[in-house]
């Protein structure tokens, strides 16, 4: 059996030894993270959106990297999940994204701030994360196949960019709000008009929060819409 | 209790026990959020209270670790505590940072970063004010005749946690890194270094409890923070899985992640063994209650349930979910709370002279609190388990999982209630003990 001065000896030397290669395994981690992190990309946008996040403590809800609290969704992919027009606008009033849901707080954030947190999170995205999130591998194998694949032209970009996150098309997209694949039936182009204008005039209380569209990108949205029938 | 000074441990405790009190609130305000009953969003956002969950959680363990030391070593030292005042000073200190910190956080003022949010120029006093802590305790040691393994391993466990402080001090402007240098601080404290504190403060209780002979249990002491610093350091990888670091951490954070749970092994078989083959029955059970119930608990919450999901083919699709609140919600209350309740269970009738522990109060203080933490950690597993499936799985929208598993945060917050009742019986039976009296002091 052991005497102590064996035991004492197993501690001290079993601790320099692991602790030598804990830091040499530093050292090599160091310098080779940069095609890992992609280092040359670290700009200063994405710099200070690292520091929004952190004066923020989104991590106190969210996780990245896996990292963080889990209240509030994974956002290490959420450029490539949700898209950076999207983002932009749910960061505005997050709440109108989500009516009646878990709420996030709103902060007022200056449209440099929110390209800032966004290049950040962009940044994120790139990074070499050994795979993770994975994909979920459970997923019910179901092809959708579009039945009326050709009777319309392609969404313009904000409708992929942003609607589809409440809105379903051909089977594609969010459940929360109705699927627009007929709404040309039912709606004129002055009604689609006013109504994306600003939806909680025409009528109060709905889920559907005001996206402050430009004119130009309501009228391309509300032309598109019209050939859905 | 042998030195009159010993007594400012009481300061410590009663900080201990007040800002635990306070952390049970914080979680309570959690679990409703998360049951869907997130009523004092405007007031305190989930992240504030989270933040303020975890930082009171280190803060009080931090307070109960220093009473023990100021207990533990002028005892083990043999003579008086170096300054009874600097300690008074170093205790009014540490709760003025602590104060500012809870107040601060309640109106953003924090670093966002995980465990870590207390704001910079408050670390520089968390800093000064440990190094008054590690020198008073550490002139009392090195001006005495005779130090003991048990004072040693205590004194070096705390030196080394108040170092590992710094890397969590530095600004990186790569996440990557930044991430990488945290871990340093939390993993290596709690993975690493306080297992010495722990260590330390349980063979000082098991000599005092068991009566068996200080040579055998300090052996094992050695051994047992040895296998905790040959799994501990390198187990660090398991946090390197998935945050930009190199592919090969996924080997050794797998491999020596998982002998983690043997260094939690040696410390509940070594608590249980000396109970079992100590001759001197000592008055208070209930001290030896928490003292084994500590080294148990920590092998279950700590060894088996980290273990669970630690390896690489498991974390890559548990990781940043409630699997990990069910591992840490055990891992801390049996390796640290339960250490710092058996710690200020054994000192109070010490440092009082009375001996408040045969009544119910105690006993059910302590099967109440456990059966509840036990329940949490259950509805945890399960809140957590169905989130993998439903989101990491089959791919389900992050709210809709949210909202499927909120029947199971009602069954966490109803063994929470156990735990809460449990703690404030401990509380009470803390209260009723009253302050350090001379008429305590006497040769040991």
């Amino acid at each position: 059996m052991l005497s102590k001065s064996q035991a004492r000896l197993f501690f001290i030397g079993g601790t320099i030894f692991f602790s030598t290669i804990f830091i040499l395994l530093t050292v090599d981690t160091v310098a080779n993270i940069d095609p890992r992190q992609h280092t040359e990309n670290l700009t200063k946008s994405v710099i200070h959106g690292k520091q929004i996040w952190e004066a923020e403590n989104c991590m106190g809800c969210h996780t990245i990297l896996g990292e963080g609290a889990y209240y509030a969704p994974e956002l290490t992919k959420v450029v490539d999940r949700r898209g950076k027009e999207w983002i932009s606008v749910f960061l505005r009033d997050p709440e109108a994204m989500f009516p009646g849901q878990r709420r996030m707080v709103k902060y007022d954030f200056s449209d440099q701030d929110i390209e800032d947190v966004i290049a950040f999170l962009a940044w994120i995205g790139e990074i070499d994360t050994n795979g993770f999130p994975p994909e979920p591998d459970l997923m019910p194998a179901t092809t959708i196949t579009s039945v009326a694949a050709t009777s319309a032209s392609e969404p313009p970009a904000y409708f992929n960019n942003v609607c589809v996150a409440c809105h379903a098309f051909q089977g594609n997209g969010g459940n929360v709000g109705p699927a627009l694949d007929s709404v040309g039936q039912r709606y004129t182009r002055n009604e689609l008009d006013l109504w994306l204008a600003d939806p909680p005039s025409v009528k109060p209380g709905t889920a559907m929060p005001n996206l402050n569209l430009s004119d130009a990108t309501r009228t391309e949205l509300v032309e598109w819409l019209l050939t859905l029938k | 209790m042998k030195f009159r000074s010993q007594r400012v441990a009481y300061l410590f405790f009663a900080t201990s026990l007040a800002l635990f009190v306070l952390q049970i609130i914080f979680g309570f305000i959690m679990g409703f959020a998360h049951m869907g009953y997130d009523v004092l969003h405007e007031i305190i956002p989930f992240n504030a209270a989270r933040t303020s969950h975890i930082n009171l959680l280190v803060l009080w363990l931090l307070s109960g670790f220093m009473g023990a030391a100021y207990y533990i070593v002028p005892e083990e030292a043999d003579r008086k505590l170096y300054s009874e005042k600097l300690a008074v000073l170093q205790w009014a200190a540490l709760v003025i940072v602590g104060v500012i910190a809870l107040i601060g956080f309640q109106f953003g003022w924090w670093e966002g970063r995980k465990f870590l949010e207390i704001p910079r120029p408050l670390d520089y006093l968390v800093v000064i004010d440990v190094l008054l802590f590690i020198f008073n305790i550490g002139m009392t040691a090195l001006r005495s005749e005779r130090f003991t393994t048990t004072g040693s391993v205590l004194l070096l466990g705390l030196t080394a946690a108040a170092l590992l402080y710094l890397p969590g001090m530095i600004t990186f402007e790569s996440q990557v890194i930044d991430s990488y240098f945290r871990w340093w601080v939390v993993h290596l404290w709690v993975e690493g270094v306080w297992e010495l504190i722990m260590g330390g403060i349980m063979a000082y209780l098991l000599i005092k409890l068991t009566g068996i002979d200080r040579e055998v249990i300090e052996k094992w002491l050695y051994i047992i923070v040895g296998f905790t610093f040959l799994s501990g350091i390198l187990g660090t990888g398991h946090h390197y899985y998935y945050i930009g670091a190199p592919e090969y951490w996924l080997i050794v954070g797998g491999v020596f992640s998982a002998l983690e749970p043997l260094a939690f092994l040696g410390m509940a078989l070594y608590a249980v063994t000396m109970a079992r083959r100590g001759g001197m029955r000592h008055p208070n059970r209930i001290a030896l209650f928490w003292t084994v119930g500590c080294g148990v608990m920590s092998f279950v919450g700590a060894g088996f349930l980290g273990f669970a999901h630690t390896l690489p083919q498991v974390n890559l699709w548990t990781h940043g979910t409630l699997i990990t609140a069910m591992h840490g919600h055990m891992a801390f209350w049996g390796a640290y709370v339960m250490l710092v309740l058996g710690m200020i269970s054994y000192a109070m009738p010490q440092m009082t002279g009375r001996k408040l522990f045969d009544g119910w109060v105690p006993e059910w203080a302590f099967w109440t609190s456990n059966v509840g933490m036990i329940g949490m950690t259950g509805a945890f597993a399960v809140a957590g388990i169905a989130q993998v499936y439903m989101e990491r799985k089959i791919g389900m929208d992050f709210l809709a999982v949210q909202e499927a598993i909120e029947v199971h945060f009602a069954g966490l917050i109803l063994a929470a209630c156990l735990l809460t009742l449990g703690v404030l019986m401990f509380v009470w039976n803390f209260i009723q003990y009253g302050v350090p009296s001379d008429e305590a002091i006497r040769d040991s």
